[in-house]
Formats: C-alpha cells, structure tokens, sequence
C-alpha cells in the first residue's frame, strides 16, 4: 500500500485507530456482562464463541467465508463514501446479485458452459445486477438531485421484496410445486456453477470467493490512492462545484462510484448464492448489507480497515450462533454488541477531530 | 360484500395507526432537520417495554407509559448523538436499530424464556354509543381500544403545534435555516432536542399499539419494517402532516388488500402490494409523482460559527 501507511504511526493515526479498537473492546466487555447477567457461564459463553470462530476447519472456513461478503460490502461503500456518498443499499445490492446469479446458474445454457464460465457469468451477472441498481440511485441523485441515503434505502426495501416475488411465483423463480409441502424457494443451482472450493479439504466450506476478494481489495487500494479516479472522487466528495468548475464530470462521477458500490454489493450477494446458498430464498441476504455498511464505516477508508474488520465480524457472527446453539446465549446478544460499536464510532467523531488537532 | 368492506375498512385503520402515529412524530423532527433511521428502533423497543410493563403489572395503561418511556430514552440518546456529538445521523440511526433488535430478542429470550408467546393483558375496546353501529366504517372508527382515539388526537395536536404555534415556527426554521434562526434568537440545538423527544414520545405510542392493543404480546422484530414504511410515508407525504397521514393510510390499504384481494378472487402478486409503499416513496423523491422538497438542513448538524 502507500507509503504513507508505512510510516510510523503518528498521533492522528494512532487516535483514528484507537477509537474503534475501543470501541470493539468496550462493546465486547458489555457483551460479557450481559452474559454473566442472564445467569449463564461466561467461560462455557467464551469457549462456544471459540469453537464456533475457530474451533474447526469447517469453522474457520464459514468464518472467512462469511467476512468475504461483509468485505465486498464494505469496499462498494468506502469507494462511493470517498465520493461523499452514503450507500445504504447494501442489502438490496446484494438481494439483486443474488437474483440474478440464480436466474443465469439456472439457465441450462450457462450450466453448461466449459473452462470455468459456468462460474463466472452467474458471477458477474450478479454484478452487473448490484451496478445497476446501484446505478438508479447515482442517476436519481444526479437527475433529480435524491438524497442518495434515502434513494439507496428505498431500493434496498424494493429488492428485498423482489427476492421474495421470485420465490413465490413459480413463473418467476420458484422451484416446481409437487405437493403443497414444496417451500418457497428456487431449485438449487447445478454443481459447475458453484464456486470451487480453495483448499483440498473437504470439510472446509472455504472457497475462491476468498482470492477475488483479496483481489478487488488491492484494486480498491490502488484505484484509492493512485489512480486519477481516485483523486477524483475525492475532489468532488470535497466540494463538487469546485470539482466541476476544475473540469471534473462530476455527474458521471457519482453515477460510477454508487454504480461501482453496487457492483460490490451485487458480486457479494452471487458469491453468497453461489459459494455456500446455493439457491434463493427469501431473507437470504440476512442483514449482511448492514453489517458491510458497519465494516466500510469503521475502516475509516481504509482498506485494510475494512479487510480487518470483516474479519471480525465474520468471526463474530460464527461464534454467536454457535453460542446459542453451545451455551443458550442468544445469538442477538452480537447484534447488542454490533449495534454499540457502530454508535460508539459515529458519536465520537468530534472527539476524533479534537485530539487529532481539528481538521 | 359489506362484510368484505367492513373489514378492509377495519384492518386498513388497524395496519395503518402505528404508521400515522410513528410518521408524524418523526415529520416534527425532520421538520426540525434532524432525520431519525432509528424510528423502527424506537418502535421495537417501545413495543418490547410496553408488553413488559403490561405483562408485569398487570395493568395496559402502565404498560403504555413504560413503551412511551422507553423510546423517549433511545430518542434521547439519538439527539444527544445528532445534536450534541453532530454525529451522522443515518449511521446512528442504523446502528440503535441493530441495538433495538438485538437487545430486544435478548431481553424477551431472558425474561420470557424461549419462544412462549405469553398473551399480555391488552386493552380493552370502547364502543362509542350511537356511532359504532353505523355501516362499513362504523365498527372500524368507532370502537377501538382507547389509544386509537387518543393517538388520533395527538396527531392533530401536532398539526395545530406545527403550522399554528411559535414552536412550530420555530421548529420548521431550524430544520431550513439553522443559521438565520441562530441570528434570530431561536435556539437550534434545544429546538432540535425537543422535535426529537415528539418523535421518541410518538414512536412509543405507535409500539405500543402494536404491542398492546393491538397483537396483544411481543414476538421478535415485531415491528418488521414499520418504521421504515413510517419513513417512506414522510417523505411520500412531503414533509407535510396532512399529506403523510394520508399516504400511511394508502400503505396500510395496500399492505391489508394482500389480504383481502385473494378473498375476492382477484390475484395481484402479495410481493407488488408490499412493495408498493416503497416504489411509491421512490418516485416521489424522485420528484415524479409531484416536486418535493425536503427541509433544507435535513440531515445536517448545526454549529454556530461555522
């Protein structure tokens, strides 16, 4: 990465990562509070979180899984935040990819295509799903002038119900009714369409979802801090009128960066579906467009920030249901946890700003 | 085909009262330009602790009074953040909505135990005399539990605070012109403060009519997007009372026609009339569906000088 990254920390930067490591640890500790205050075993808690995390190969492998789609989330909103865009569409995006990676793994055509594409056209269908549809709300913002928070929202409520339409109607993508029994759901996807697994384990659910990350996150790094894209986006995230007063597109500049969002968003959701869902069903995105928007949020920009985050959160999800499942710990008890990071980071803006010596 | 009627009547009142209730009380705050995504939060802890006041002292008046204070507090910590700590107001917004979740399901797990639905002692239908016998919309209007009647009344009460009083003069000025409010004395931040409280206070009537009156225990996320649709109402409505309460009966009729429209043999898809709150909400910020104009500072905080 630059080599400003390099550097040695200095004191703004040691401010901008002590917040949220605070705010992770402070969480957690209340978390454990709660724990010991419903009356059940902290350590019995602590150990089925870790078992859970990374107890297994099968374990840690959802995990990262898991932290895959939370980090594609992620990179779409610090991209378009860089811009001054808040993408708050992510569970939509994601619905979308995933509608559109069932529709084209399902087509017999695409099955069956050779040399890996069987992979990769559900793959970036569902990305040019999330694009698009990240797309109408960067058209909206430019056209109409829409807050993109609200447009972004809206959509997102709009696709999820979409996902729901196409597992009700059998027309649309709703597996065969034999008997009134069949669920609401598609027919899982064939096997060529599914994403190949990464190591030879075969209890490990990891897949190559984990390297086209890995991939995107240097790309994101690199368009960020050295491409004229990059700068550009930031110029007009600054001040727009003074971004098009420098000759900057600056219409076509929102619509690509919500659009590139989107594509994030969207390639998230046909990596879900195709890596570990298989087939579509309603609620399948479960709150992972959220919990990305958190991720991108508490990265700071950053994409390592983002990187580890998703990490963590990834492995928190694991280790909460396994909670439940191990040591009667509601697995809600980590959304308590979420939901206090997340307001423990935005409120201390000010108090970032003033220790670092006001911007 | 009266009866039909009747009970479309009925349950469009009946989906669409914690929407009324939630959406004006957040018109005051974006009035005020401060936009709460925590409304649904608000509404699910107001929901949580009005069943929990209810169920513990045994009286549904009590319970009410413990929703309203419940969510006043979340909304107290929301102005404090947006306010106080110029904090971005949608990411808190999302954030106290993962906690309300969160702590919510926790709670009910701990205190209920496991998935028992326990009925709460609810409260009780009134009847007005001489009214509730009337055709089609008589028994929907006129006897419902008595938070209906009173939320409707706050609901006007807002409506005369807002476009009849200083403070609403007050509270529409810092939501446009923080700054030229400022200069004219009017203090922004305590303005804020308060539209803020109205909504906490009017989110807990909508939870608790939820909880309360009207499915009489609590279950999980049983708010399930009410206050989003709540949202999508304000800004359908405009950022206008008489506008928004009208489009939150619109999608409490939509969302009870899912019901009743196979009842009659008609087959529109549940998943368009679900989403139709929502594409209607879209098209008008997107000014199609008439211009609209949110208030100038929604969403930006205010600090003096600079």
């Amino acid at each position: 990465m630059s080599d400003l990254a390099l550097r040695l920390p200095d004191r703004r930067r040691l401010v901008g990562l002590a917040v949220p490591f605070v705010a992770v640890v402070g969480s957690m500790l209340v978390g454990l509070l709660l724990i010991a205050a419903s009356g059940k075993s902290v350590p019995d808690a602590i150990e089925a979180f870790l078992d859970g995390a990374f107890g297994t190969s099968f374990a840690i492998g959802a995990s990262i899984n898991r932290a895959v789609a939370l980090a594609l989330v992620g990179l779409g909103f610090i991209l378009a935040f860089r811009a001054n865009l808040t993408n708050v569409g992510g569970e939509g995006q994601i619905a979308v990819g995933g509608i559109a990676a069932t529709a084209l793994g399902l087509w017999s055509p695409v099955a069956d295509l050779p040399l890996g594409l069987a992979v990769l056209v559900p793959l970036l269908g569902g990305t040019l799903a999330g694009a698009f549809w990240g797309g109408i709300a960067g058209v909206m913002k430019v056209r109409f002038g829409t807050n993109e928070v609200i447009s972004t929202l809206l959509l997102g409520f709009i696709a999820l119900l979409m996902v729901y339409w196409c597992v009700q109607s059998t027309a649309l993508l709703r597996q065969p009714q034999t008997s009134s029994a069949t669920l609401p759901e598609s027919l899982p996807v064939p096997g060529p369409v599914k994403l190949p697994g990464l190591t030879g384990d075969p209890e490990s659910p990891l897949h190559i979802g984990l390297v086209i990350c890995l991939v995107l996150a240097l790309a994101t790094a690199v368009v960020l801090q050295r491409s004229t894209f990059g700068l550009r986006l930031r110029a007009i995230g600054l001040n727009e009128l003074a971004a098009r007063r420098a000759g900057m597109p600056g219409g076509i500049l929102l619509v690509v960066a919500l659009a590139l969002a989107g594509a994030f968003g969207g390639l998230a959701g046909a990596i879900m579906l195709q890596g570990e869902q298989y087939y579509l069903k309603t609620g399948f995105s479960s709150g992972y467009g959220f919990d990305g928007l958190v991720v991108g949020l508490l990265s700071r920009g950053s994409t390592l920030g983002v990187l580890a985050g998703a990490l963590f959160f990834g492995f928190l999800r694991s280790g909460g249901i396994s909670m439940e499942i191990m040591a009667g710990v509601p697995a809600a008890l980590t959304l308590v946890i979420q939901g206090l990071i997340v307001i423990a980071v935005a409120g201390s803006v000010i108090l970032v700003e003033r220790l670092q010596g006001g911007r | 085909m009266e009866e039909t009627l009747a009970i479309f009547i009925a349950s469009t009142l009946r989906l669409g009262m914690p929407l009324m209730l939630a959406a004006s009380g957040e018109l005051v705050s974006e009035r005020a330009g401060v936009l709460n995504l925590s409304l649904e939060g608000m509404m699910l802890t107001a929901a949580f602790f009005g069943a929990l006041g209810s169920w513990a002292t045994g009286n549904p008046y009590l319970g009410v009074a413990c929703a309203i204070a419940a969510s006043v507090v979340v909304s107290a910590a929301q102005a404090w953040l947006s306010v106080n700590l110029r904090a971005n107001q949608l990411v808190v917004g999302i954030g106290f909505n993962i906690l309300a979740l969160g702590a919510t399901t926790l709670l009910y797990r701990i205190i209920f135990g496991g998935l028992s639905r326990e009925e709460i002692p609810g409260l009780p239908k009134l009847a007005v005399k001489g009214l509730s016998d009337l055709p089609f919309a008589g028994p929907a209007f006129f006897q419902q539990s008595v938070i209906v009647y009173a939320g409707l009344a706050l609901i006007v009460l807002i409506w005369v605070v807002l476009n009849h009083t200083s403070f609403g003069l007050a509270v529409r000025a810092v939501g446009d012109e923080p700054r030229s409010a400022d200069k004219a004395g009017i203090p922004v931040a305590l303005t804020r403060w308060k539209a803020v409280l109205i909504t906490g206070f009017m989110a807990g009537v909508a939870g608790a009519f939820i909880s309360i009156a009207d499915i009489h225990t609590f279950t999980e996320n049983m708010t399930n997007g009410a206050g989003y649709l709540a949202l999508a109402a304000v800004i359908f409505g405009g950022w206008n009372i008489g506008r928004t309460v009208a489009a939150c009966l619109l999608f409490g009729a939509a969302t009870a026609l899912q019901f009743q429209l196979p009842a009659m043999g008609i087959n529109v898809p549940t998943a368009f009339l679900l989403m139709l709150p929502y594409l209607l909400a879209l098209l008008a910020v997107a000014g199609i569906v008439g211009r609209l104009e949110p208030p100038t500072s929604l969403t930006l905080p205010f600090q003096r000088g600079k």
